[in-house]
C-alpha cells in the first residue's frame, strides 16, 4: 500500500541563546548589534547554542492506519506534529504527505467571540481549509452534530465552555480530510465528549482516513491506534504495536516526575521506588473491586528533612484525577526520617470502577506549599464485570436500600 | 479493440455513468523540505486560500462595525472631524494656499487617501502578532492575513469617498472624468501599503516595539506628504528628494482627479508606482523567507 506520510531525518533546531539575548525588542537588538560592531564578532556573539527538539526522525504511515504518538512532555512530540502540519518548518529532513491534510491542533482556534455560531462555522471552517460552498453544504450537519439548537444565531462569547467546544468540534469533525493530524485535542471536555470524539475518528476511519494522534491520553491511544511512535528526548525510541509501546514508555515514565512538577535541585528527599502491593503485602497490580491496596514507597534523605506531608494520587487512564489519600487529612505527620526508609498507605476497600489507573506520589514539606519531591508510580488496573467507568462513572459504594410500598 | 474500449470509457460519463470508484481519486501531494531557496514565493497556496481571505476581511469588518455603538458612523466622523480640524487651523489661521480649492475639499481629499495608506499599514504590520493564536495552531500561507488588513480598510474608504462627493456637492464642485483616475491611483496606493507591510509585519514579529515605533513613523511620514499643504510650496531646489516619497505622487495624483486643477508632477507619480513595485516584490521576498519561522518565534 502506498505511504500516506513519509517523514526522512526529520531534524528541528531551536536557537535558544538568540532568543535570550536579545528578548523582544528592536531596541535591544539594535543596541547589541552596535556592540558588536565596536567589539570583536567572537565577543560580541554569544555562541548560539542549537538545540535540537528533534533529531533524525523517520518513518512511513500507510494510507488507513492509526498511529498514536507518545512520549513526555517536551519529547518533541507536538514539535513533530507541527512540521508535519505545515505550521513550523523543519531544519533538516524532508516529509511527504498524500491526500488532503487536515490539523487540529487545538479545538475552536480561531473563533471569534464577538461574531455569531453561524459566522464562525464559516471563519473556523474556512481557517481549517475547506471550502466555502462546502461548509454551506455541510452547515445543517454541523449545526445538528454539535446540538447547539437556536444560539447558533448568538455570538459565542454567550455559549458556555461546553457549547463553543461542541461547535467547534462539530466543524472540525465535518472536515473529513485523508490525513487527520489531532493534538491532545481529545482531551477537551469531559468524559461524553472525549467518546464522541473518539466515535468521529473512527468513522473517518473506517472511511480510510489515516490519523496520526498526539496524546498524553493512553486510553484514547490504546482504543484508537493499533501502532505507536514513541518520541524520547527528540528520537524515535519505538515504533510498533501499540502495546508493546506503551509497555516501553511506562517503563520510561515509572518515577519520572509527573508534568506539572518542576524538580528542585538540593531537595533532601528522593523517591527511590514506588511499589503496589496487595492487603498481604504481595507485589500485584489486579485488584477486584472492594479490596485493599498497600502503596509503598522507598526514599533515601540527604541532609534534615523537615517534618512532611504524603499524598498518594490516583489518576485514571484517560488522565482524570480519581481520588487522594493524604497524610495531612488523616492527621499524621512524618518525621524523624533516617538516610533511607519506607512509607506505606494502605487503602480502604477500593470503590473505583473497572478501568487503569496510576499511581503517583507527591511529598509536601509542612510549612512550605512546594513539593519536596513527586514521582510517578506504576500503573494498576481494577476488573469487575459490572462496572463500566461508562455507567458507573468514577467509584462505586453499596448504598442502604428501603422500599415502602404503598406509600410513605 | 482497443479504440473502441476507449471510446466507450469516454462516452461514459456522458450517460450518466460514473466508472466504478474502486480507483482512488488523484489526491493531493505536499512536500516539505526546509528552505533554502531565495524567492519561494508560492501563489498558487494563496489563491488556494483565497477563502479564507475573504471569510478574515469580512470578519475584520463585521467585528469593527458590531463592536461600536457608532458602527459605520466612524468611518464618517473621522474624517469629517479631521477635515475640520484642518480646515480650521491650516485653512483659516494659517491660510495654507490650496492652489484655488476650497480648504476643506483640498485636505479631505489627500486625507481619505492617506487614511486609507495608514490604517492598512497599521493594521497589517500588527496583524501578524493579533493572530498569533492562528499562526502558533494552524497552517496556513501567512500572507493571507496582510492581503486581508489592506483590503478591508477600502470598505472605510468607501464610505469615506461617498461623504468626500456629498462635501463637494455642498461646495458646488462636481468631478470631472478625471475621476477614473482615483481607481489605479487606490491600487498603487494598495501595493504601496502591502510592500510596507510586507516588510514590517514579519520584523514585528520579531521586535515588538515596532508596534510602539509605528505610530510616530505614520505621524511623521504624514506631514512629508502633501496633505495640509501643497506640494508646489515646497521649493523647487529640494523638490526631487521631496518627491522621493512614494505618497507625494500619489496624493497629489488622486486630489487632481477629485478636484482637477494642476496636473500631478510625473517624475514624482513615477517614484510612487517604482517605490510600491520594488517594495512589494521584495517585500514579498522577504516575507516568504521569514513566514516559515514565525510559529517558532511569535
Amino acid at each position: 500500500m502506498s505511504m500516506a506520510i513519509s517523514v526522512q531525518d526529520i531534524g528541528k533546531q531551536y536557537w535558544r541563546a538568540s532568543r535570550a539575548t536579545h528578548e523582544n525588542s528592536l531596541r535591544e537588538a539594535l543596541i547589541e548589534g552596535a556592540r558588536g560592531l565596536l567589539t570583536r564578532k567572537s565577543e560580541a556573539r554569544p555562541s548560539k547554542e542549537g538545540f535540537w527538539a528533534l533529531k533524525d526522525v523517520s518513518f512511513g504511515i500507510k494510507h488507513g492506519e492509526n498511529v498514536g504518538i507518545i512520549g513526555m512532555n517536551g519529547a518533541g512530540k507536538s514539535t513533530l506534529l507541527k512540521l508535519i502540519s505545515r505550521i513550523a518548518a523543519p531544519t533538516t529532513g524532508s516529509i511527504r504527505l498524500v491526500g488532503r491534510v487536515g490539523a487540529l491542533l487545538e479545538v475552536g482556534t480561531g473563533f471569534h467571540r464577538e461574531l455569531t455560531g453561524r459566522e464562525n462555522i464559516f471563519l473556523y471552517g474556512s481557517i481549517l481549509g475547506m471550502h466555502r460552498h462546502e461548509i454551506a453544504e455541510k452547515f445543517e450537519a454541523i449545526v445538528e452534530f454539535s446540538e447547539i439548537g437556536d444560539f447558533i444565531d448568538m455570538p459565542v462569547k454567550r455559549y458556555s465552555s461546553g457549547m463553543y467546544v461542541r461547535l467547534a468540534f462539530s466543524v472540525a469533525a465535518h472536515l473529513e480530510p485523508d490525513i487527520l493530524l489531532l493534538d491532545e485535542v481529545l482531551a477537551v471536555g469531559d468524559y461524553t465528549f472525549q467518546k464522541k470524539c473518539i466515535d468521529f475518528a473512527r468513522r473517518l476511519q473506517t472511511k480510510g482516513s489515516t490519523i496520526l494522534l498526539v496524546s498524553h491520553n493512553m486510553f484514547s491511544v490504546k482504543t484508537m491506534c493499533e501502532r505507536v511512535i514513541y518520541i524520547k528526548n527528540g528520537r524515535v525510541a519505538f515504533d510498533g504495536p501499540t502495546d508493546e509501546g506503551l509497555r516501553h514508555y511506562e517503563q520510561d515514565s515509572y518515577l519520572a516526575p509527573p508534568n506539572w512538577f518542576r524538580p528542585e535541585t538540593g531537595s533532601p528527599l528522593e523517591i527511590q521506588g514506588i511499589e503496589i502491593l496487595d492487603e498481604s503485602g504481595a507485589p500485584r497490580t489486579l485488584f477486584r473491586s472492594g479490596e485493599r491496596m498497600r502503596v509503598r514507597l522507598a526514599y533515601t534523605t540527604s541532609g534534615a528533612v523537615p517534618r512532611t506531608h504524603l499524598r498518594v494520587s490516583v489518576t485514571r487512564a484517560d488522565d482524570l484525577l480519581c481520588c487522594n489519600y493524604s497524610s495531612l487529612i488523616d492527621g499524621v505527620s512524618l518525621s524523624a526520617f533516617g538516610p533511607d526508609g519506607t512509607v506505606e498507605v494502605m487503602t480502604g476497600p477500593l470503590a473505583l470502577t473497572a478501568a487503569s489507573y496510576t499511581v503517583s506520589v507527591n511529598v509536601v514539606g509542612k510549612d512550605a506549599g512546594r513539593p519536596l519531591a513527586a514521582r510517578l508510580g506504576p500503573r494498576f488496573h481494577v476488573a469487575d464485570p459490572d462496572l463500566d467507568p461508562d455507567v458507573f462513572g468514577v467509584f462505586h459504594e453499596a448504598g442502604t436500600w428501603h422500599h415502602a410500598p404503598g406509600g410513605a | 479493440m482497443m479504440d473502441s474500449l476507449d471510446a466507450l470509457a469516454l462516452d461514459a460519463p456522458k450517460h450518466g455513468l460514473a466508472g466504478p470508484r474502486s480507483e482512488p481519486t488523484a489526491m493531493p501531494v505536499t512536500e516539505i523540505v526546509p528552505d533554502h531557496k531565495l524567492v519561494a514565493f508560492d501563489a498558487a497556496s494563496v489563491w488556494q486560500y483565497r477563502g479564507l481571505l475573504w471569510v478574515l476581511i469580512l470578519r475584520d469588518l463585521k467585528v469593527l462595525y458590531r463592536q461600536t455603538a457608532l458602527g459605520a458612523c466612524w468611518a464618517i466622523a473621522q474624517p469629517l472631524f479631521t477635515v475640520a480640524i484642518f480646515t480650521v487651523i491650516f485653512g483659516h489661521f494659517a491660510k495654507i494656499p490650496t492652489d484655488g480649492a476650497p480648504y476643506a475639499l483640498f485636505a479631505g481629499s489627500a486625507i481619505i487617501l492617506w487614511t486609507y495608506f495608514a490604517e492598512s499599514v497599521r493594521r497589517s504590520a500588527t496583524g501578524l502578532v493579533t493572530e498569533a493564536e492562528l499562526i502558533r495552531k494552524i497552517y496556513f500561507p501567512r500572507l493571507v492575513i496582510p492581503l486581508a488588513t489592506v483590503v478591508s480598510p477600502m470598505v472605510d474608504f468607501a464610505i469615506a469617498l461617498v461623504v468626500m462627493l456629498v462635501l463637494m456637492l455642498g461646495y458646488g464642485v462636481v468631478p470631472s472624468w478625471h475621476i477614473v483616475f482615483a481607481i489605479p491611483t487606490l491600487a498603487v496606493t494598495a501595493m504601496l501599503a502591502l510592500g510596507v507591510s510586507l516588510w514590517l509585519g514579519p520584523v514585528n514579529v520579531r521586535f515588538r516595539d515596532v508596534k510602539h515605533t509605528l505610530p510616530f513613523l505614520i505621524q511623521i511620514w504624514m506631514y512629508a506628504s502633501p496633505i495640509v499643504y501643497a506640494a508646489s510650496i515646497v521649493p523647487d531646489s529640494v523638490r526631487w528628494v521631496y518627491a522621493l516619497n512614494p505618497m507625494v505622487g500619489l496624493i497629489e495624483a488622486f486630489r487632481f482627479s477629485i478636484l482637477g486643477g494642476t496636473a500631478p508632477d510625473l517624475f514624482a507619480l513615477a517614484v510612487s508606482v517604482t517605490v510600491a513595485s520594488v517594495l512589494l516584490v521584495t517585500g514579498l521576498i522577504f516575507f516568504q523567507r521569514m513566514e516559515r519561522s514565525f510559529a517558532d518565534v511569535i
